[in-house]
């Protein structure tokens, strides 16, 4: 089942009542667990469990889910206001890209009645997590070249692989995995999703060591002929390129979600900091020197926000054109949260560096995003061939 | 049982307070549901959820301009079944009593058995309209309750004094002002949020409530508000270079000496 393009969908500019009750509600909540809880979390090396059932009782993280899987019916629209505010109090976490985007965008739309009671009720309370797993040490960011396959074992399958770069593993109960259905001529198929179970037989997984990229960690993953059932496929035994994007733009609306609220919350740091730190007898905000990158990356980020909501409610009207705008709303304000971040690493001096000031703490998560859910290059590529008709590069 | 809550808009916190030409409080930027009327409305809730005394009704009441719609919302949003705004013109400028005076008449409609309210207002902190109110209904009234335990008919509340918990029994019907310290509010859930418009909210005017004009705003209020100054500037305070340790902290010790601070 495809969704239908609902032109009545708009996209509003006025913020509802509800929308700023949302907004506050979700930042009170993150909030209330003190600015720096995601760190604490990556000391402890433990996922940021408090905060997402806080948020999770309340109807946040499935927020995007219809309402007759449990979730709040607002979809990728609700999610966005979701994921802002959650960077915007420092709390971002790519469990919210993963499972409640990704996982409560693809199985409203492909899953079976069956699958949605199993997994989509769990994903709509918080109660379940599902990692995603696509992308792979030799095919990178070509997944046409995607290696991880499935073969036919009776009336269920086997999954042999790796894929490398899989966020928030650790707190997952299962992980959409994505890999292509080996022929009996021998040829792999089109990209085939199934739901397996973390740390099941054959499965193992190793941690990548990263730097400060929030509270969630990041795996490499083996599949050594892990069990797959006939009932764990997502839209058959291949669902092709258009199912998997039912994923992948929410991923991406969302990345570009918290990237605006990083990149909010940089500003309104450095704001505050260059409104009140005096070291040539006024505010060192006076100084266009150090308010034009702050204002510049003001302007950067609205207008991102605004892309991000537009590429949102695109995807929620089942719109062909919600690729295009997922991919430019994440490709720009991956740009945007860099800028501003560096504008308020800068503004703050060496201060900017203490990991007292929170700053710092900012500049992985933000430069992730240029790089990932997809990078920038391929973003541009995208844009060149498919928005301009200018030759296929790659 | 029948609970009401009685609710104010109030400037936002993060807004700067000030003076309009009338010499009233400037109520121009953005506005929120009192912060301490929150721990009011879930120590209501918590009645309701416990269950020890089976709760009907919890229904929050406000006197305000149209704006304050939002200030319900959010208490409905918080777990108010529905709400009473007394939007009329004629109220605005009302002082403590005035104001009393005129939601003792709405409590008066909807004769619950318990009235709640927060501490103070974030704006005019003047701690008092409970007890205004309970003086107009004939209801007993305690302030600072910081927790709560109702059986049958009769209510024992700890209240915090100057110098520790006081224990008091009084009867329902009764009008209790919480203290902050009562309970954690929780927040609102995504679906008390956008189910917040769906709850009746009823606009009532004075005529409505049976309340007289002359009573109420600037005509039915005592107080005269004039002479507005600034608040004094804080003075800079003492900056004690620190050129050699042991002498800063001699100054220092000598400083808090002398104010009998150690």
């Amino acid at each position: 089942m495809s969704a239908t393009t609902d032109t009545t969908i708009s996209l509003p500019l006025v913020p509802s009542d509800e929308e700023l009750a949302i907004r506050t509600a979700v930042r009170d909540i993150v909030e209330g667990f003190g600015a720096d809880y995601a760190r604490r979390c990556y000391e402890a090396g433990e996922p940021p469990s408090a905060m997402w059932k806080a948020l999770a009782e309340q109807g946040f993280v499935g927020i995007n889910v219809p309402e007759e899987w449990g979730g709040g019916g607002l979809g990728m629209w609700g999610l966005q206001l979701v994921g802002e505010e959650l960077a915007a109090a420092g709390g971002a976490t790519l469990m919210l890209v993963v499972s409640s985007a990704m996982s409560g965008s693809i199985l409203p739309r492909h899953g079976t009645d069956a699958q949605k009671e199993r997994w989509l009720r769990g994903v709509a309370a918080g109660t379940t997590k599902l990692a995603f797993a696509i992308t792979e040490p030799d095919a990178g960011t070509n997944s046409h070249n995607l290696r991880t396959e499935l073969r036919r074992d009776g009336d269920r399958y086997l999954l042999r692989g790796q894929k490398t770069y899989i966020s928030g593993v650790e707190d997952a109960e299962g992980i959409l995995v994505v890999s292509r259905l080996r022929h009996d001529d021998g040829t792999l198929g089109k990209p085939t999703l199934a739901i397996i179970d973390v740390d099941g037989p054959g499965f193992s997984r190793d941690e990548i060591p990263m730097p400060y990229l929030g509270p969630d960690k990041q795996w490499t993953l083996y599949f050594d002929d892990v069990v797959v059932e006939a009932d764990r496929l997502l839209g058959g035994e291949e669902a092709g390129l258009g199912v998997l994007f039912d994923a992948l733009n929410p991923e991406r609306i969302i990345a570009a979600a918290l990237a605006n609220g990083m990149a909010r919350r940089a500003i309104d740091q450095a704001t505050k900091y260059a409104n009140e730190r005096e070291v040539w007898g006024q505010p060192i905000g006076a100084h266009q020197s150090v308010a034009h990158p702050l204002a510049e990356a003001k302007v950067e980020m609205e207008m991102t926000r605004l892309m991000t909501q537009k590429a949102a409610v695109l995807f929620d009207a089942g719109s062909p054109l919600a690729g295009e705008a997922s991919n430019m709303a994440k490709y720009a304000a991956a740009k945007a949260a860099v800028h501003a971040v560096d504008a308020g690493i800068q503004a703050h001096g060496g201060n900017g560096f203490a990991l007292e000031y929170g700053m710092s703490d900012m500049w992985w998560p933000a430069r992730l995003m240029r790089t990932a859910p997809v990078s920038e290059q391929m973003v541009l590529n995208h844009v060149a061939q498919h928005s301009l008709g200018l030759p296929k590069s790659y | 049982m029948k609970i009401a809550v009685l609710v104010k808009e109030v400037p936002d916190a993060a807004v700067e307070k000030r003076i309009d030409a009338s010499g009233r409080l400037d109520r121009s930027g953005e506005k929120n549901l009192n912060p301490y009327d929150t721990h009011a409305i879930e120590a209501a809730v918590q009645l309701k959820e416990g269950g020890t005394i089976p709760v009907e009704e919890i229904v929050a009441i406000t006197a305000g301009p149209a704006g304050a719609e939002r200030a319900l919302h959010k208490a409905v949003s918080l777990g108010a079944d529905r709400s009473v705004l007394l939007s009329d013109d004629a109220v605005a400028g009302s002082d403590v009593i005035a104001t009393g005076y005129a939601l003792a008449k709405l409590l008066e409609r909807e004769s619950p058995d318990l009235v709640l309210l927060g501490q103070q207002s974030d704006d005019g902190e003047n701690y008092t309209i409970g007890a205004v109110v309970g003086e107009f209904l004939g209801y007993p009234s305690l302030t600072q309750v910081v927790k709560l335990d109702i059986a049958g008919e009769t209510i024992t509340a700890e209240r915090q004094a100057e110098y520790g918990y006081d224990t008091v029994e009084i009867d329902l019907p009764a009008v209790i002002s919480v203290g902050d310290a009562i309970n954690e509010p929780r927040y609102p859930s995504l679906k008390a949020i956008m189910g917040a418009k769906k709850k009746p909210l009823e606009k009532i005017t004075i005529a409505d409530a049976g309340i007289e004009a002359d009573k109420v705003g600037a005509a039915g209020s005592k107080i005269e508000c004039g002479n507005f100054t600034e608040p004094p500037k804080k003075s800079g305070g003492t900056i004690i270079e620190d050129e050699d340790t042991s002498a800063t902290v001699e100054q220092i010790v000598a400083w808090l000496d002398e104010r009998k601070l150690i």
